[in-house]
């Protein structure tokens, strides 16, 4: 099973596509790309959550450390997400207040928070 | 404390990270065989994922030649899934330490026992590790 990852950039952002399912074995990949960007200089960044089929608490870690390293050059991390499955587990666990999440793409990307 | 009926499917997977997704397919399936409905599907394959990534991180820490046991019974009115490590007790410090884990632990046991009817955590009773049974009903 592999994690689908591209990178293309809107506006001022970073905009990555995830598509599948993000696990304890396809979070690395995710977890290394939120680095490259940020060692690249792109410290606003937008996860597109919308073909990730499934997310647990690993995808949720590599979430919160990527925003904890945007957070340190004063960047935004927020998330595009209308999947109720997905969204749900940013509600059980909180995160929908620690993360800004967005209807589309176009709507991350106009207003980077 | 009532024992939980015989489990009436048993699977067990090597402690690697490629195989959680194996177990939550697997586990997918049986609950969609059970007639569970989709959004119940849904929120087994988050406990079972969640459950099963520990075992495997345990059984990592452990050394890592013990595979991770999964155990599926229906009984009155509910779900038993039972996921087994082999873990002497002091692998979960030691699994904490990597970022990618670390901040997950605490997230995973949050989503853990929200997301399903009842969760404890046992002794196994074939020797060292622990046993996490999740409880889904099914009237």
């Amino acid at each position: 099973m592999e994690l689908g990852i591209d990178v293309r950039k809107v506006n001022s952002c970073s905009v990555i596509d995830v598509k599948g399912e993000i696990d304890v074995y396809t979070a690395p990949k995710l977890r290394e790309q939120l680095i490259e960007l940020v060692s690249e200089g792109s410290y606003d960044i937008v996860v597109n959550l919308e073909g990730v089929d499934f997310l647990d608490s690993t995808g949720l870690g590599v979430l919160v450390g990527a925003l904890k390293r945007v957070k340190a050059h004063d960047g935004s991390l927020s998330l595009v997400c209308t999947q109720d499955k997905i969204l749900k587990i940013f509600k059980i666990t909180g995160l929908t207040k620690v993360f800004p999440i967005h209807a589309s793409v176009e709507e991350a990307t106009v207003s980077p928070q | 404390v009532v024992d939980p009926p015989a489990p009436t499917v048993a699977l067990e997977v090597p402690a690697r990270p490629e195989y959680v997704a194996v177990v939550r397919l697997a586990l997918a399936s049986l609950g969609r065989l059970a007639g569970l409905d989709e959004a119940t599907v849904e929120d087994l394959k988050i406990a079972v994922s969640e459950a099963t990534t520990s075992a495997v991180l345990i059984n990592q820490a452990a050394g890592g030649a013990d595979p991770v046991s999964i155990a599926w019974a229906r009984g009155d009115g509910q779900v038993v899934i039972e996921i087994s490590d082999r873990g002497q007790g002091e692998e979960a410090a030691e699994v904490d330490e990597g970022e990618l884990t670390g901040v997950r632990a605490g997230i995973s046991v949050a989503l853990l026992e929200s997301i399903v009817d009842g969760c404890e955590v046992v002794p196994r009773p074939d020797g060292p590790g622990s046993c996490t049974r999740l409880f889904i009903d099914h009237p």
